[in-house]
């Protein structure tokens, strides 16, 4: 794999940035699809998201000061461009952010790219139920397997504030698959 | 370090006085490994078949930017430079000669609001007898400057006090 440093300067200069982009493209794109999937739950939403965000990498890679790794600064991206999606459907709705996320995981039984049985369904409604920060970093933390300091520079939380909101999630989750 | 007394065995230093931390942080991932072991390893989300290797393309022909087609202002360089002057003299002809305002504006065109914001936000400088000198006390009653109503009795009062000629205070007599 490309080191990051040279791929960041590669995208930089003119000359080699659409080579150097169709590499970020597939290295990232599996990851952030995952972790888009995991916020929005349709597949064709994420496709929408996920090229809105290397899109929008593409577009900015020249403010990118190198402060934080690209790696984060993609997830960055990639986490307001999903809430965003989110936000703007609710208001287009015109339902509230909650009833959205209440409406999406209903949507989850009728989905062909979602094979969930029902205890991940119920999961998916305990995630639902959570707070936007509790609910990414648990899935940043158990599903992607990320490590805190990543996770921090992805979403701009110290670690330790990241280890509560993930006791809390799963505490959380837990209460509600024993309850229901 | 601490040492028993009875054998050579001894622990770490400090260790006694954070074995409490330890204990609970121990006890905190036990609980929390046991409310995980709940919680399902998969989400059960998929991805269409073949979707992940079309992705790339897809991106990369939304992310290319169009060039932008170009026109050549060259050929009629002379007709825009015409054009231009012409607009110009129009512009400078009209600027002159109308005016759709054909009152003049005056004093009365001020709205009062504005007025009084003049003089309440300019430092005018001004000591009070020039002040009695543009405005005359017949034109004024006394009762629109001062906050509290000025009686009659109060006034002569202050006269009588204050004043020790009348005719100093140069008052015409009101018709």
């Amino acid at each position: 794999m490309i080191a990051e440093e040279t791929l960041v300067q590669e995208l930089q200069q003119e000359a080699s940035r659409a080579k150097a982009f169709e590499v970020l493209v597939n290295t990232y794109k599996e990851r952030l699809y995952w972790h888009i999937r995991r916020i929005v739950l349709n597949h064709d939403d994420t496709d929408d998201v996920l090229q809105n965000t290397f899109i929008k990498v593409y577009r900015n890679i020249d403010q990118f000061k190198g402060d934080s790794k690209l790696y984060s600064w993609m997830y960055r991206i990639a986490t307001n461009e999903s809430l965003t999606f989110l936000k703007q459907r609710s208001k287009k709705m015109g339902i509230s952010d909650q009833e959205l996320k209440n409406r999406m995981v209903e949507n989850l039984q009728a989905d062909v790219y979602f094979e969930g049985d029902e205890i991940q369904l119920k999961l998916q409604k305990a995630l639902s139920t959570l707070p936007d920060k509790q609910k990414l970093v648990f899935t940043m933390k158990y599903f992607q397997e990320m490590k805190y300091t990543d996770i921090s520079e992805a979403l701009e939380t110290s670690v330790g504030a990241l280890k509560t909101s993930y006791h809390l999630a799963v505490k959380k989750i837990e209460t509600y698959l024993k309850e229901n | 370090m601490k040492k028993d007394k009875k054998n050579s065995f001894h622990t770490p230093e400090g260790y006694f006085e954070s074995f409490n931390d330890r204990l609970m942080d121990r006890i905190h991932d036990e609980e929390l490994k046991e409310a995980e072991s709940r919680i399902p390893k998969t989400d059960g989300f998929v991805v269409p078949d073949g979707y992940l290797d079309g992705l790339t393309p897809t991106i990369l022909s939304k992310s290319e930017e169009k060039e932008p087609k170009v026109i050549s202002f060259k050929p009629n360089r002379n007709f825009y430079y015409g054009a231009a002057a012409v607009a110009a003299l129009l512009v400078l002809f009209f600027g002159i000669n109308w005016n759709p305002n054909t009152e003049p504006i005056s004093f009365d065109n001020l709205a009062n609001a504005e007025i009084e914001a003049y003089f309440e936000q300019t430092d005018l400088d001004m000591s009070s007898y020039e002040i009695a000198e543009v405005v005359s006390v017949t034109d004024i009653q006394l009762n629109d400057v001062l906050t509290d109503d000025l009686e009659d009795d109060i006034l002569m009062d202050y006269l009588d006090e204050n004043v020790d000629d009348i005719e100093e205070l140069n008052l015409e007599a009101t018709p």
